[in-house]
C-alpha cells in the first residue's frame, strides 16, 4: 500500500496539480460546490421522507427531480476529492478524519441502498403521503446525520493534514507523521493533537 | 482596516475563539458549509424551474414558497457563522482581497433573492404567464447560479489570497 501511495503522488499529474499556485485552491472550491449541491438536493429529499417539507408534492416526483442533481453533484466532488487526494495521497491515507470520512461515505451508499431495497420498492403506496412509512423517515434521519459528519471530517482533514508543498523534497522520506503528531501508521489511532493551522 | 482588524483581535470573543480554535473554527466552519448547501440546493432548484428543467408540474411560486424561505433563513445562518469567523481571524479575513469581493458579490447575491421573490410576490400572473418563459429571464436564473458559485471560490480563496498577487492586501506584510 505505501508503495503504491508513494506512487500515485509521485504521477505527473499530482506534481502538476502540487507545483501549480492556483489548482489546489480551485479544486477546493470546486470540491465545495459539489458538496454544496449533493447536500442541498439531499436535503430536500430527506426532510420530505421527515413529513417536513415539499408535502404537496409525490415523492416519487420530487426524487426524480432532485436525485440527479445529488448524483452529479457527487461526481464533481468526487473527481476534485480524488485530485486533492493524489497530491499528498500518504499523508492523507493516514489520517484518521479522512478515514472516518471513508467510511461515513461507505455508510452513506449502503443507507441509500437499504432504502432502495425496502421502502422505495413500495414508493405506489405512501407516494402521496405526507408521512412516509418509519424505515423512510429513519433512513432520512441517518442520511443527515451521515452527510452532516461527511462535512465535519471533511473539513477536519484541512486542519489535520497539511497540503503538500510544490516541490516538497521528496515526501517519501519525510515522516509527516511524526511532523503532524498523527499516529503512525499500524498505530492505535490517539486523540489527535492540536490543530497545525 | 488592518488596523481595525488587529484591534478586532484584542477583543474577548475572538480571544475566546483563538484559544479554542482546535474545535471552534472548524465547528463554526462547519455550519457555515452546512447553510452555504442549503443556499445552493434552495438556488439550484428555483433556477432549474425557471430553466423549466424541474418542478415542472408546480407553479413558480409554489417552486419560490418552497425554497425562498430556506433560501433566506439559510443566509442569515450564513451571515452569523460569517461574523463568528471574521471575529475569530479577524486579520485572514478582513486584510484579504478575495473577502471584500466575496462580500460585493454576496450583496448583489441576496438583494436579487430578495427583489425577485418580492416582485414574484406583487405580479404572480405576469411572473407565471410570461416572464418566466424570457429569454433574458432565463439567463438571469444562470447568472444568479453562478454568481453564488463565485462566492463559493472566493470564500475558499481567502485562505489563499495570494493568489491574487499585488492586488491582495497581505501579499509583501
Amino acid at each position: 500500500m505505501t508503495a503504491l501511495l508513494d506512487w500515485v503522488q509521485q504521477t505527473g499529474l499530482a506534481v502538476q496539480i502540487r507545483d501549480s499556485l492556483f489548482a489546489f485552491p480551485l479544486l477546493e472550491s470546486v470540491h465545495v460546490i459539489g458538496l454544496a449541491i449533493v447536500f442541498g438536493t439531499v436535503a430536500i429529499v430527506d426532510l420530505r421522507l421527515l413529513g417536513l417539507a415539499s408535502l404537496d408534492r409525490p415523492f416519487g416526483r420530487l426524487a426524480g427531480d432532485t436525485l440527479k442533481w445529488t448524483l452529479g453533484g457527487f461526481v464533481v466532488a468526487a473527481v476534485t476529492g480524488t485530485l486533492m487526494f493524489i497530491t499528498n495521497a500518504a499523508v492523507y491515507f493516514h489520517n484518521v478524519y479522512f478515514r472516518a470520512k471513508v467510511i461515513l461515505l461507505v455508510l452513506a451508499a449502503l443507507n441509500a441502498l437499504v432504502f432502495e431495497l425496502t421502502a422505495r420498492r413500495a414508493v405506489a403506496e405512501w407516494d402521496q403521503a405526507p408521512s412516509p412509512p418509519p424505515l423512510a423517515r429513519a433512513v432520512a434521519t441517518l442520511s443527515l446525520v451521515i452527510w452532516i459528519g461527511v462535512i465535519v471530517t471533511g473539513r477536519m482533514i484541512g486542519f489535520t493534514a497539511t497540503r503538500a508543498a510544490a516541490t516538497a523534497p521528496s515526501p517519501v522520506e519525510t515522516n509527516f507523521e511524526d511532523l503532524l503528531g498523527l499516529p503512525a501508521a499500524g498505530e492505535p489511532a490517539q486523540p489527535s493533537g492540536k490543530n497545525p493551522e | 482596516m488592518r488596523d481595525f482588524a488587529l484591534w478586532l483581535a484584542t477583543t474577548s470573543p475572538s480571544v475566546f475563539i483563538q484559544e479554542h480554535n482546535a474545535w471552534t473554527i472548524p465547528a463554526i466552519q462547519s455550519v457555515h458549509i452546512v447553510g452555504i448547501a442549503l443556499v445552493m440546493g434552495s438556488v439550484l432548484m428555483i433556477d432549474l424551474r425557471i430553466l423549466g428543467l424541474a418542478w415542472a408540474d408546480q407553479t413558480l411560486r409554489q417552486t419560490t414558497r418552497r425554497f425562498g424561505p430556506w433560501l433566506t433563513g439559510s443566509l442569515w445562518l450564513l451571515l452569523a457563522t460569517g461574523l463568528l469567523m471574521v471575529i475569530g481571524e479577524p486579520v485572514r479575513e478582513l486584510v484579504t482581497f478575495s473577502f471584500w469581493l466575496k462580500m460585493t458579490l454576496v450583496a448583489i447575491g441576496a438583494l436579487v433573492a430578495v427583489l425577485f421573490q418580492r416582485a414574484l410576490r406583487r405580479h404572480e400572473r405576469q411572473w407565471e404567464d410570461t416572464l418566466v418563459h424570457r429569454s433574458s429571464v432565463k439567463a438571469l436564473a444562470i447568472v444568479t447560479f453562478l454568481t453564488w458559485a463565485c462566492i463559493i471560490v472566493l470564500g475558499r480563496l481567502i485562505a489563499y489570497d495570494h493568489v491574487w498577487g499585488s492586488w491582495s492586501p497581505a501579499v509583501g506584510q
